[in-house]
């Protein structure tokens, strides 16, 4: 299963981040390639991005179902293909480290099925973990940038 | 051109430009001979149209066919080729490259990593023609290649969206695919067709000492008083200019000119949509050697395609065109904006679209003019890989469709009455089983691999919901004209002298064969064939 997980320590406190990344509003713009979401109900929402897959771009639809919103520290949400065949998941973690630090873990998992799955999990292989760490660098910049931090 | 320096920063014998099949059999001829050679890329991939393409070269009575019991002769295939070429390249030239190709290929077997297979079950295009091939074929087929052996380089070789890495007669051109080999093979680093033919050839120059660098581009010839070309101006991504000198020659093979508009626009019948090559195939060899003074030959003339767009897809940022698929197969056909088939619709793809260049006198108009569309029924969709949709895929955003014929035409502006009769038309030559009017089911393109067309095969009626099409556009996979050469490889003015110093192979010159593909691998065989005497030429003169 193509997969990534990557953590960062953030100079912020647990709070701050889950006030970021408990709407997706917030951080569905920052998926690498974004091209537009629409929040379907307030556990459900549709994302349009375009994923670089090193020798070629694809522009894919996906659904987001969050399945967990474990306040202040967790966000794990189910990934559904509209465009094409994959699932998978992901979630954020957040964990303390003191008031003013906080460690980050951005986590994806995304399958392909169908014939030509195998041949596409090759190439996942590569995408989902970079995807992954560009996500969360992507989310804390943000972050950091909106609590006026400035390292 | 530009005068020659007082200082010149780099001197070598032979600079090649370009990185393509032509550029690197070039390169190694001439390292062979002892040259230093020095190979300029201006992307920042090694490979060219060539690593993009299918990898195959098309050489006539070629060693593996022999050895797989394949009967040809220079004689015949000479023949084959000017009955293709119906009087359109010079005789000389075409007896020039059936003495030669065999001979490159011969060579690069017994001296170099570049290995080939004579594919099974995958026979000439024009089998169905009285000169054509009968009993096997003249494709050769890339072996597999470890990226391994090129160890750093393997980064840089250019990636094929195109192709899976899977040979021609696994099924890489033609379907069939065994997704779990594709996939093994992404993951070992082994590489196929075109980048397969592009690795071993470049680990076959660097094993020779050739230097290769990407990044910079040549941009000016310079000459010496008496008009021999003896050095250039290459310019970096960072526009750093640096004077070359070539002591025995430059050879000009940096690829076509399809993705520079002004100069489709002059010179090909059409303009097409996006090629499917690499986009540095701008023209840069064509504009050198008119200012040198050559000769153009082919101009109006590319690799035509009748290219498909799966717009989710995009290659350094332009919607990638798509060899499509579906059109040979039953329950389709390909219409007009009047709802009309206008050709045979599975004919070769370098000869399907020249029906799209008809001009209408009468209406003052090119009515085929594309797009044009493909419409099919549910059987294909069940039953066929179209574009990027495998059977039982659901069905993209971007697919029209509609539960009957006139809506469909309604919906991608086509003429519904048109359309409409055109089908009732079609399923009827189904019953029949004849196409009357374009003859369906009868050449062996349309079958490649189940023994040639047949009205079992190739002729569907189009009869269950939904309704499908997709536009089919006007493409290339390159241009065919350029600065003339003769049998060495040399650029010629139209005096008819050769200018010294100065040699074009593969798409940066005028195709010795004229405007002809006489089957897979009609641009590959003629490019390695003449990059190959071109670079033996310059490193022994």
């Amino acid at each position: 299963m193509p997969q990534g997980t990557y953590t960062v320590n953030v100079p912020l406190n647990i709070e701050q981040i889950w006030d970021f990344v408990q709407d997706m509003n917030n951080w569905a713009p920052l998926v690498p390639g974004y091209i537009a979401h629409e929040i379907k109900s307030e556990r459900e929402s549709t994302w349009e991005f375009k994923g670089d897959l090193g020798f070629m771009k694809k522009k894919v639809k996906l659904g987001v179902d969050i399945k967990e919103w474990n306040e202040p520290s967790e966000v794990i949400f189910d990934l559904t293909g509209l465009s094409d065949n994959f699932n998978g998941g992901g979630y954020f973690k957040a964990e303390r480290i003191d008031d003013y630090n906080t460690t980050m873990t951005g986590h994806l998992d995304i399958t392909a099925g169908g014939k030509m799955g195998a041949m596409i999990n090759q190439i996942l292989k590569k995408f989902v973990p970079t995807t992954t760490e560009e996500l969360t660098n992507a989310i804390v910049e943000k972050m950091l940038e909106i609590n006026k931090v400035h390292l | 051109m530009t005068t020659h320096p007082t200082n010149w920063d780099q001197t070598v014998d032979v600079i090649v430009l370009g990185t393509g099949g032509a550029a690197l059999s070039a390169a190694l001829s001439a390292a062979e001979e002892g040259a230093s050679v020095l190979a300029l890329e201006k992307t920042n991939q090694i490979g060219g149209s060539t690593a993009f393409s299918g990898g195959v070269p098309w050489i006539p009575n070629n060693p593996y066919m022999k050895e797989a019991g394949y009967e040809d002769s220079a004689e015949a295939a000479a023949t084959f080729i000017k009955r293709l070429a119906l009087g359109r390249a010079d005789d000389h030239m075409i007896d020039v490259f059936v003495d030669n190709a065999p001979k490159v290929i011969e060579f690069l077997r017994e001296h170099t990593p570049v290995k080939f297979k004579t594919p099974a079950g995958y026979p000439e295009y024009y089998a169905h023609m009285p000169e054509g091939l009968k009993n096997g074929t003249r494709s050769l087929d890339p072996l597999p290649f470890d990226l391994n052996e090129i160890g750093e380089w393997g980064d840089v070789l250019r990636q094929n969206p195109i192709f899976p890495p899977l040979t021609l007669e696994e099924g890489g051109a033609v379907g069939g695919i065994d997704f779990e080999v594709v996939a093994d093979r992404m993951e070992n680093n082994i590489v196929t067709m075109g980048r397969a033919l592009i690795a071993s050839l470049l680990k076959g120059c660097l094993d020779r000492g050739v230097t290769v660098q990407t990044e910079i581009a040549g941009k000016e010839l310079i000459a010496d008083e008496d008009g021999t070309i003896i050095g250039l101006v290459a310019e970096t991504v960072n526009g750093d200019k640096k004077y070359i000198r070539a002591n025995k020659g430059i050879v000009l093979a940096s690829g076509g000119f399809e993705w520079n508009k002004q100069l489709v626009k002059s010179f090909l019948k059409a303009e097409i949509s996006t090629p499917v090559t690499p986009p540095g195939n701008e023209g840069d060899a064509l504009l050198m050697s008119m200012k040198a003074g050559a000769a153009l030959d082919n101009m109006s003339e590319a690799w035509w395609y009748p290219a498909m767009v799966d717009p989710t897809f995009e290659y350094e940022d332009n919607v990638m065109a798509q060899l499509g698929g579906g059109r040979e197969g039953p329950n389709s056909i390909i219409v007009n904006k009047y709802g009309k088939r206008f050709v045979h619709e599975a004919t070769t793809y370098n000869d399907m679209p020249r029906a799209m260049f008809e001009y209408d006198p009468v209406a003052v108009e090119f009515p085929n003019k594309g797009p044009v569309w493909m419409v099919f029924d549910q059987q294909l969709k069940d039953s066929k890989l179209i574009i990027t949709m495998s059977p039982g895929d659901p069905i993209p955003d971007w697919l029209d469709q509609a539960p009957t014929i006139r809506e469909l035409a309604e919906k991608i502006g086509v003429d519904p009455d048109g359309l409409e009769a055109e089908v009732e038309k079609w399923n009827g030559f189904c019953e029949q089983k004849e196409d009357t009017d374009f003859h369906r089911g009868t050449i062996q393109f349309e079958g490649l691999t189940t023994g040639g067309g047949s009205p079992e095969n190739n002729l569907g009626k189009i009869e269950q919901a939904p309704f499908y099409a997709v536009p089919v556009y006007l493409s290339a996979l390159g241009t065919n004209g350029g600065p003339r050469i003769n049998e060495h490889g040399q650029v010629m003015t139209y005096a008819n002298e050769p200018i010294k110093g100065l040699y074009a192979a593969g798409n940066a010159s005028a195709n010795p064969l004229g405007p002809i593909y006489p089957s897979a691998g009609g641009t590959i065989g003629p490019a390695l064939t003449f990059g190959f005497l071109a670079g033996k030429h310059a490193a022994t003169h």
